[in-house]
């Protein structure tokens, strides 16, 4: 429990610090901003993983729940989804296949094998 | 009584726990589509607006804040397991990002969509509060950001693997990073079962397309000032 809250409120500063800079001018999300402090504490040291590794578990495993409020707005727009359905439904099939590919494709050519595949063709 | 905001909240969590129960027994089932649909029946049998449910509500949105702070951890664990790759992992995944923008919001744009969905289709590739922020930033809608968002991460976990295989891509940090990009979560979600080394690069990417995401909204929040 000691765990949890200490996470909690550790994630809840860093999102409230994020907030902060946004309001002075960091044109950045405030949650996007405590993401990338919250990665750079971890990085040199500042903040240790175990110290909240439960909280942020709680929070990605339970984040559906958090958006359920903003989906049930989707009740008062029948009338724009169904006007612009074949735009929305396009624009989303093609980003998709767009993103997938280009991105699986450039991963082919710019990494190189895992140590365990090179291993393994060299056996061959 | 309804229009208290301890109302909502007990309503969205009772119907959330009971959406996850459905979906533990039968995988397919969408938590987030069962959970709000018998909100929205409730709503609409006692005639009570959404903007009433809302000021309850709100008070759960506000979570998708520190909810996105976490994404850190699974960005830093998995960072420190793909090692030597990240440098070039990174610029893969950014150019993931900028491709995601430009195709959703130009393949609207050419559609004759109007402005506002327009920027709700942009940020329509990365984890849901991410894409909240920046819809909201641009001045979207974030409903129609959320509807886009879901449906990206089911196509991906439906048909991503396969499709990958269709063009010779195999490699598992290859699939990964192409699905966490195209299909934040929920994508991500469905390679556990397949290859650890997928999910690993997938969560990673996930995170970092969010980030980049965000980074290049800023930009495009300025430009289309």
């Amino acid at each position: 429990m000691f765990d949890l809250v200490r996470g909690l409120a550790i994630v809840v500063s860093i999102f409230l610090a994020g907030n902060w800079l946004h309001a002075h001018g960091v044109p950045i999300p405030g949650g996007v901003l405590g993401l990338l402090l919250f990665y750079g504490a971890m990085l040199t040291g500042v903040l240790k993983l175990r110290w909240v590794e439960r909280a942020a578990g709680l929070l990605l495993r339970h984040m559906v729940l958090l958006f359920v409020p903003l989906t049930v707005g989707l009740m008062d727009m029948g009338g724009i989804l169904s006007r612009q359905a074949f735009a929305i439904l396009a624009s989303l099939v093609v980003s998709f296949l767009a993103v997938l590919l280009t991105t699986g494709l450039l991963a082919r050519w710019l990494l190189h094998p895992e140590p365990e595949t090179r291993k393994i063709q060299a056996a061959q | 009584m309804i229009a208290h905001p301890g109302f909502s909240i007990g309503l969205t969590v009772a119907c959330y726990a009971g959406a996850l129960e459905l979906h533990r027994r039968w995988r397919w089932i969408p938590t987030i589509v069962v959970a709000c649909l018998p909100i929205i029946a409730v709503l609409l049998l006692v005639h009570e607006p959404y903007a009433t449910y809302n000021r309850g509500g709100n008070l759960l949105t506000w979570w998708l804040g520190p909810a996105t702070v976490a994404l850190a951890v699974p960005m830093y664990r998995n960072g420190l397991a793909l090692r030597s790759a990240l440098p070039r992992l990174a610029l893969i995944v950014f150019i993931a990002a900028a491709v995601g923008m430009l195709t959703a919001g130009g393949t609207a744009w050419l559609l004759g969509a109007p402005r506002d969905v327009i920027l709700s289709a942009v940020p329509k590739s990365v984890t849901t509060p991410i894409a909240i922020e920046v819809c909201r930033q641009l001045g979207g809608i974030p409903q129609i950001t959320i509807a886009m968002v879901i449906l990206a991460g089911v196509l991906g976990a439906t048909f991503g693997p396969f499709l990958l295989g269709l063009v010779g891509v195999w490699e598992n940090r290859a699939v990964g990073a192409a699905i966490g990009s195209a299909s934040h979560g929920i994508g991500t979600a469905s390679l556990v079962r397949r290859s650890e080394m997928q999910t690993t690069a997938s969560s990673w990417a996930m995170a970092a397309c969010g980030v980049f995401t965000s980074l290049l909204g800023a930009l495009l929040a300025w430009f289309i000032r």
